[in-house]
């Protein structure tokens, strides 16, 4: 058991397991800056960093094998070398105490960057001028939202997110009289209509605008301006049998209804909504350029948010530098569309966002600190010698 | 044996934290929304389909023809009114690929106005090759005069970075013949490359 134990400590602690963590993520950082190439800032953090294992398919198949540990695996184990290390072979002295903040600060910095891409979410809120809005949208996922509008004063709501929408697979829940059957999913895809397209099989939506339009799968886009745009082919099947296949797509705005029974449901691919206990109306944007150019000078929102229950009710300007922090949330000035109508806000859920700050200044007060420490012994010394 | 060990537990506690959790099923209730006011007739969405970042064909219109608010399905759409109160259509819309060729997008359009279908020599032999700005345009011509309404169809096609370009005007086989010169005006100012 001890000799288990010691093997432990001696793995986790030694200097050789930092420097071939610390060449491991030189030849990860590396590659992933190669493929930022082809896959864009969203795909590199993806299948690089925020996972235990890069991850690449066997030619020929879809399984995907470990080929390079990824930046959890090299990060967490870094982390824990370090804080190993230290604990094991800690002796507080003085002298030390310099290198001790500055390691400490190390650690609250990969311990940052861990809580940050565990904990971060990044969504959008576009609005036209005197709308109002309380959800903001995800950039990058889709939900299958089936919504029960019977009602005059309120919807039911059931949003299937679009890592469920396998084709072949069942999807049951309970708020739903009829069970969903994902017949096809595309995360990416042009629509055309059918009778603008020659010879075409017929499409297999039974139902709505879905049976005439054909769906030109595309490959997904990692471009930063460009979007994935979704869409899914789904049978619903009631307790008598199938209601019909619908296609639904994020391009298809005109909602598809249908009824069951007594009840009014509708159907669509969104972007996956996140609803807030409050409310966002664009009152105005302004788009200033600098006097007799193009350039851009200032974007600025002014808002008005509100609760339901009154509590809030005040007017806030969000513009380049000051965005809006409420209840966990940053709302930064985006962008805007649509001739300066439509103002884009970046929603982003950050806890952790002070830890770099905290941890830069601690590292940089250890190094002081140890530089000083250095620079004293040494002067007294040669105040010795001399 | 020390290693043995050590890697065995390492790797046991990664694949513990690797293990995929599905998403899940959300359901709740909202207000009821207040739609925003949308066409009826644009079942699509406006969003920019894909060669949204400047890679697009430009062209100059006659003055003549009147500007119609496009779709997402087209890229121009204008319409051109005749002295007898005719009217004909000019739509210029663009698709990914190749859209089942030149031959099968031809015979779609005869189909259009009752024409027997042809085959490719017949295609060759009729289609005119049109100088763009940058690039070239197959322009057809086609009219059934034996239709109680005559109607006729100039059209022409152009492969550009990976999509299908269609300009295709289509009205009373008078007005698109008047319209003739105008047609082949708009082509030859079509470019490709604006960056």
């Amino acid at each position: 058991m001890n000799e288990i134990w010691k093997a432990f400590v001696d793995f986790f602690t030694s200097l050789k397991l930092t420097i071939t963590l610390l060449a491991l993520s030189i030849i990860l950082i590396f590659w992933a800056t190669l493929a930022q190439v082809q896959l864009g800032i969203w795909g590199v953090q993806e299948q690089f960093f925020h996972t235990f294992f890069v991850l690449n398919k066997i030619p020929g198949t879809d399984i995907p094998v470990p080929v390079f540990p990824g930046g959890y695996f090299i990060g967490g184990l870094l982390l824990i070398n370090l804080v190993a290390a230290h604990i094991h072979r800690l002796k507080f002295t003085w002298a030390k105490t310099g290198i001790q903040l500055t390691h400490l600060g190390l650690i609250l910095l990969l311990v940052g960057e861990m809580l940050t891409s565990v904990w971060q979410d990044e969504y959008q809120m576009r609005l036209d001028e005197g709308q109002t809005k309380n959800y903001s949208e995800s950039y990058r996922e889709n939900e299958l939202a089936i919504i029960d509008t019977t009602d005059a004063n309120f919807d039911d709501v059931v949003a299937i997110p679009d890592t469920r929408l396998v084709p072949g697979k069942e999807i049951q829940h309970p708020k739903l009289p009829f069970r969903v059957v994902i017949r096809d999913f595309y995360p990416n895809a042009a629509l055309q209509m059918l009778d603008q397209v020659p010879s075409t099989p017929a499409s297999i939506a039974t139902q709505d605008i879905g049976a005439r339009i054909k769906t030109i799968p595309l490959p997904l886009t990692y471009k930063p301006n460009e979007r994935n745009l979704a869409a899914a082919y789904i049978e619903l099947i009631g307790p008598q049998g199938s209601l019909g296949t619908w296609l639904v797509s994020t391009q298809l705005i005109k909602t598809q209804t249908l009824e069951v029974g007594d009840r009014t449901y509708s159907l669509g691919l969104r972007f996956s909504r996140h609803y807030k206990p409050y409310s966002i109306q664009l009152l105005d944007f302004t788009h200033d350029v600098y006097a007799g150019t193009d350039i851009p000078k200032n974007f600025s929102s002014r808002i008005n948010l509100t609760t339901p229950d009154g509590v809030e009710d005040r007017e806030i300007l969000i513009y380049m530098n000051h965005p809006l922090r409420h209840d966990g949330l940053t709302f930064y000035q985006a962008g805007f569309d649509n001739n300066d109508r439509t103002s884009i806000l970046q929603v982003v859920r950050n806890p952790s966002w002070m830890l770099p700050y905290i941890s830069c200044t601690l590292m940089g007060i250890g190094l002081l600190v140890q530089f000083l420490i250095s620079l004293f012994r040494f002067s007294k010394r040669r105040r010795v010698q001399a | 044996m020390r290693l043995r060990i050590t890697s065995l537990i390492i790797l046991g506690s990664t694949l513990l934290f690797s293990a995929c959790r599905e998403a899940k099923i959300e359901s709740y209730r909202v207000a009821k929304e207040v739609a925003p006011a949308t066409d009826p007739a644009a079942d699509m969405a406006n969003t920019a389909v894909p060669t949204a970042d400047g890679h697009d064909l430009t062209w100059a219109a006659p003055d003549s023809w009147e500007v119609k608010a496009s779709s997402s399905m087209r890229r121009g759409s204008y319409t051109i009114n005749g002295s007898d109160g005719a009217i004909a259509d000019m739509s210029i819309t663009a698709f990914p690929g190749d859209v089942g060729g030149d031959l099968a997008n031809v015979n779609r359009w005869r189909g259009q106005i009752q024409l027997p279908q042809i085959d490719a020599a017949t295609l060759a032999q009729t289609s005119t090759q049109i100088a763009g700005q940058d690039l070239m345009l197959t322009m057809v011509e086609m009219a059934n005069p034996n239709m109680p309404d005559p109607q006729g169809i100039l059209a022409a096609l152009v492969n550009f970075e990976g999509s299908t370009w269609f300009f295709k005007l289509q009205g009373p086989d008078k007005l698109v013949g008047a319209e003739k010169n105008n047609f082949i005006a708009l082509l030859k100012t079509v470019k490709g490359h604006n960056h």
